[in-house]
């Protein structure tokens, strides 16, 4: 009985049963490649970390250092497990070109802002490994590539490297791509490339600057961050570059692949809500509609549980159906989505879990629809036979009759009091949309979630894209950022490019930062810190709480203040030079650079400086990208960008994981939006058809009653765009302000930067004119078709 | 009570070859197979048949609810059939009133705004002037003290006058009225009928779908309906002042004869 009953109402419902299917589709389909992604991005990392084991904690360094000042260290810290100095030669992006031999393709990477390391394999841990996550190691006169140049541009195995150095072109052949674990976030600074020991020791002598990374596998890695104190403390221990731990690397990448599996996640959670909502509305209107055929049953002495098995039979295959569906698509779809990934992480392996996440998703979807399913059907319980076969009734005599009451009480007063000759059909749809306010939620509600599922991915993309973001980064807003880095003639350098910057005349401001390293008491004793040394007077970077520092104190990053537990108005005490000054802590300011681990003093910088940082404003109608072309072949030592330009690539890898999870909400919110408002407004034409037979029988025309639903649909579709973007701009805001302060990047109260065209305007317009097109393609339908079928419905 | 002037002899509404035929079930069923009837200005004609013999579908063919299939409706020097579904509905709206055997009125809105709804769409600048012509029938009718009641908050006899209120305050043309008093029990059943044997006396043109003789003998004209097909007709007219239950009597053997 149950099988015929499911199939004879699936072929009678055709168009409710099968838009329902999709929506219950398209959560299981979320879901389960939400879970996938999720697996395989987690997978992916560990699988990488397994093989390649990077360092726990490395540190950065420029120039010469003292050697027997490392092992004294490393002798005098049984924690570490091993340790190693690997030397690096630097390149910058615009000395190095590539060509296709045979063909007339060729490039160079100068779009690419970071260093360029070249390195030789390491032997004991930080291993860099290729395509098919084995240790790379390149023949004489090979090289191999990092993955994201590969990405970038479009490089292949077979391609050659020239490299410009000061004795002439060093000519390699690409090898292969490695995957670096260390340095496949993009908020580190710098990418290794592979060559033989024999190359490296020839670049080495050809004038690239002399890197190092000091690197350290710690027995217990959750020592991590009282190690970090020792080696900080340690004056003779080379840091003039920046120190990374583990978390860090570990976070970063989490972040720029996980958002995808997060956003996917979020996506089908606001899904199911709405696939939830929907199974509610479907269920109560086909009780509705087939109540006579319940008191029928009842009165023919079926159990309720009888009669509710009935419908729960049919949702519970339509449940399981969308559910082997969603998970079919999903495999299919996860592939595609975590193939990227896998170019710059490992293969994971496949594990049960691998299996199991989207199962138990799946599984989830199913079990929670169903129980929403018990219980709406728990209507079926209280419908009494005489309400159903005489009143075709749903409620008991109780229960109509209080709602009479109501109703009565409702229209005492006359609908048509304040009419003044405007659109009666308006009038009347105003009045049904007040009274029946419960059957017209959906629509608001399935446009609010809408709006906030396109909105948020986008603000924060916007927000992470827009130059403004540098607030976030510790940086004054500017046109152009010029940054010095450590070199043995950087004070030479610095006054050649001071001078020129001078007196050049496109340039409105330039301010002058020095990178300095200070000491201060750590939980080990004395470690270093770097400070940002310069003139902070006037509007400069932005302050959480309190503001800029003047001469006698300090300002400190969000994860530094928590790190030293100290708050604005309280003392800091640093070491310059050998003595110790008393500071107040004037500001703190979000800062996500350099591990989030920054501090600004004013004044000039007296101690260790290890480089310096230049924030220029353009004179009017001056083109930051041309000024910064022409500094950086003036000053091959300086890395001169537009602000917007700095900001985009250091945060690229995060804006294009934001910018894939923008475009799939907007894909799924329309789709989502049409689909619910078709299958909506098709209902309530079913639930109106005594409605629209008496207005048609008054005198009220098709066009008239198809533009009375177009109102109603559309006014519930601007309320519900209306609360969305509110929603998305109050609530959302905090939301994903929340979420990224917990994720331990150094920001801890994220303001968006919204483009409010986009999302103030073209996104809700979007959404507007896709319930609009749905609401007048069904409608339509009221305009053919015998009133008289209405009336006897 | 005085009697208006005799029905005048140019027909208000006539049909010609009107066939309608319905689509959705298989084979279609033909309904309706030619049906060819004039009712006269004024006239109070009555259309009875049996169950099921397509009475109500000749209605809402006539008035334009539903398109023939063939044939055509005039309504004075109007052929409804070539009308648009804008002007069609226009004309229903202005120039027809309807009463059907269930109440159908908006359960949104209370008594009087029901009734209001047609006449205000008709003349939605004069909402003075509807409302005034309103009240005075609900006062006629003897439904003022419920106007602002909600429709489930009054008696079928109530409603089904409600209905002739919201009928008439277009001023239509012609009144439809399919089995008006199917519903009802005798004593409201008597009611309505008054009812509509008073607005019939002010001169409305009404065709008046029923199977009840007791409906029927109020009627100038009763035509009898079968298989889709005007099979024969009876005129009552002259009986109304002689003799009612001569008029009766002949009514319900001329209905023997029909085997209804
Ligand atoms: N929409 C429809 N589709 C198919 N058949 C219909 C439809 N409406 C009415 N009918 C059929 O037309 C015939 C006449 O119906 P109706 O006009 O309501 O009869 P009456 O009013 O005389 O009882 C009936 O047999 C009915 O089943
Ligand atoms: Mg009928």
């Amino acid at each position: 009985m149950y099988v015929k009953y499911t199939l004879n109402d699936l072929r009678r419902n055709r168009g409710v049963n099968s838009s329902l299917l999709v929506v219950l589709v398209l959560s299981a389909f979320l879901m389960a490649s939400g879970a996938m992604v999720m697996e395989r991005t987690l997978g992916s990392v560990n699988a990488l970390f397994d093989q390649a084991k990077p360092p726990h904690f490395l540190q950065m360094h420029k120039g010469a250092y003292d050697e027997a000042a490392l092992d004294a260290f490393a002798t005098a810290h049984p924690e570490i497990d091993s340790w190693l100095i690997e030397d690096m030669v630097g390149y910058d992006s615009a000395a190095i070109a590539w060509v296709r031999p045979g063909t007339t393709e060729s490039g160079t990477l100068s779009a690419s802002l970071i260093d360029n390391l070249f390195v030789t394999q390491n032997t004991a841990f930080d291993f860099l490994l290729d395509a098919d996550s084995t240790m790379a190691y390149p023949a004489d006169g090979e090289t191999f590539v990092p993955v994201a140049y590969q990405q970038r541009f479009g490089l292949q195995a077979g391609d050659e490297l020239r490299i410009r150095t000061d004795v002439g072109i060093e000519d390699f052949v690409i090898g292969g791509f490695v995957r670096d674990s260390q340095m496949a976030s993009s908020l580190s600074s710098a990418t290794r490339f592979l060559v033989s020991n024999a190359d490296f020791e020839r670049l080495r002598t050809t004038g690239g600057s002399s890197e190092i990374i000091v690197e350290y596998r710690l027995a217990d890695p959750a020592q991590t961050s009282n190690f970090q104190a020792a080696y900080e403390s340690d004056q003779s221990l080379p840091k003039n570059g920046q120190a990374v731990t583990g978390d860090m690397i570990r976070i970063i990448n989490a972040i720029s692949d996980g958002l995808v599996a997060i956003a996917l996640m979020f996506v089908s959670l606001l899904l199911i809500s709405i696939a939830l909502l929907n199974v509610r509305f479907v269920i109560r209107g086909t009780l509705q509609d087939e109540v006579h055929q319940i008191g029928a049953m009842k009165a023919i002495g079926l159990p309720n549980s009888t009669i509710s098995g009935l419908y729960l039979s049919k949702y519970s295959a339509m449940t399981l159906i969308a559910c082997v569906i969603g998970g079919g698509l999903a495999v299919i779809a996860s592939q595609a989505l975590t193939s990227g990934m896998q170019a710059s992480y490992a293969t994971a392996p496949v594990t049960a879990l691998t299996f199991l996440a989207p199962i138990a998703a799946l599984v989830l979807v199913f079990l929670v629809v169903i129980a929403i399913c018990r219980r709406v059907l728990r209507i079926i319980n209280r419908i009494e036979v005489v309400s159903a076969l005489v009143h075709g009734s749903t409620l008991n005599e109780h229960q109509t009759a209080r709602r009479a009451k109501r109703l009565a009480r409702r229209v005492r007063r006359s609908a048509f009091a304040s009419y003044g000759g405007g659109d009666l059909g308006r009038r009347i749809s105003l009045v049904d949309l007040r009274t029946e306010v419960g059957q017209w939620m959906l629509l608001p509600l399935v446009f609010m979630l809408a709006v906030v599922l396109i909105t948020l991915p986008t603000n924060l993309l916007t927000t992470f894209q827009s130059p403004k973001f540098v607030t976030y980064m510790g940086a004054p807003e500017s046109d152009l950022r010029i940054d010095l880095q450590f070199s043995d003639d950087l004070e030479q350098v610095r006054e050649e490019a001071e001078t020129a910057l001078a007196t050049d005349s496109r340039l409105a401001q330039v301010r002058r930062f020095a990178n300095e390293l200070v000491e201060t008491r750590g939980i080990e004793g004395w470690e270093s810190m770097r400070v940002e040394v310069g003139d902070y007077s006037g509007d400069t970077i932005q302050y959480l709480r309190g503001g800029p520092p003047s001469t006698g104190e300090i300002a400190l990053s969000v994860l530094n203040a928590d790190r030293f537990g100290v708050d604005v108005d309280e003392a800091f005490t640093v070491r310059r030079d050998g003595s110790e000054m008393p500071l107040t802590v004037s500001g703190i300011y979000q800062d996500i650079t350099s591990g989030g681990q920054t501090a600004k003093m004013s004044g000039d910088a007296t101690g260790v400086v290890t480089g310096y940082i230049y924030y220029a404003t353009t004179s009017a109608g001056q083109d930051p990208t041309a000024i910064a072309t022409n500094y950086g072949d003036q000053f091959p030592a300086m890395t001169v960008v537009p602000m917007g330009e700095y900001v985009s690539q250091t945060l690229s890898y995060v804006t294009n994981a934001f910018f894939n999870a923008a475009v799939l909400a907007i894909v799924f919110a329309i789709g989502v939006a049409a689909l619910i408002t078709t299958l909506n407004l098709t209902l309530r034409i079913a639930r109106e058809k005594r409605r629209s037979g008496i207005l048609s029988a008054l005198g009220f025309s098709g066009s008239e009653l198809a533009a009375q639903l177009r109102f109603k649909a559309i006014l519930a579709v601007v309320i519900g765009t209306v609360l969305g973007v509110v929603v998305a701009a109050t609530l959302g805001e905090a939301l994903v302000g929340a979420a990224i302060s917990l994720a331990g990047l150094g920001i801890s109260s994220l303001a968006f930067i919204p483009n409010p065209l986009l999302v103030y305007v073209a996104y809700p317009l979007l959404l507007i004119a896709v319930g609009t097109i749905s609401a007048v393609a069904v409608s339509s339908r009221l305009r053919r078709g015998d009133t008289s079928a209405w009336l006897r419905a | 009570m005085t009697l208006s002037e005799a029905p005048t002899t140019s027909p208000a509404l006539v049909t010609t070859a009107l066939e309608k035929s319905y689509h959705s079930t298989e084979p279609p069923t033909r309904v309706l197979n030619g049906i060819d009837l004039a009712v006269r200005q004024g006239e109070f004609l009555a259309v009875m048949g049996a169950s099921g013999s397509g009475k109500s579908t000749l209605l809402y063919c006539i008035s334009g609810m539903d398109r023939p299939t063939a044939g055509n409706v005039r309504l004075g020097d109007l052929d409804l059939t070539e009308l648009s579904d804008r002007d069609m509905s226009r004309t229903r709206l202005t120039k027809m009133g309807f009463i059907f055997q269930q109440a159908y009125f908006l359960s949104n809105f209370n008594l009087r705004d029901n009734i209001l709804l047609p006449a205000l769409k008709a003349q939605p600048k004069e909402r003075a002037e509807v409302e005034a012509r309103v009240d005075a029938m609900l006062q006629r009718f003897g439904i003022a003290h419920v106007a602002d009641h909600g429709i489930t908050q009054v008696s079928g006899g109530q409603l089904q006058r409600a209905s002739i209120c919201r009928a008439l305050a277009t001023k239509p043309a012609v009144l439809f009225a399919d089995e008006p008093t199917g519903a009802l029990n005798s004593s409201m059943t008597l009611d309505v009928l008054d009812a509509l044997t008073g607005v019939h006396r002010d001169g409305t043109t009404i065709m008046m779908v029923t199977h009840d003789p007791a409906c029927a003998a109020r009627a100038d004209r009763v035509v009898y309906l079968r298989d889709g097909l005007l099979v024969d007709e009876l005129d009552l007219g002259t009986w109304h002042q002689a003799d009612t239950s001569r008029r009766d009597g002949e009514l319900l053997s001329w209905l023997r004869d029909h085997d209804f």
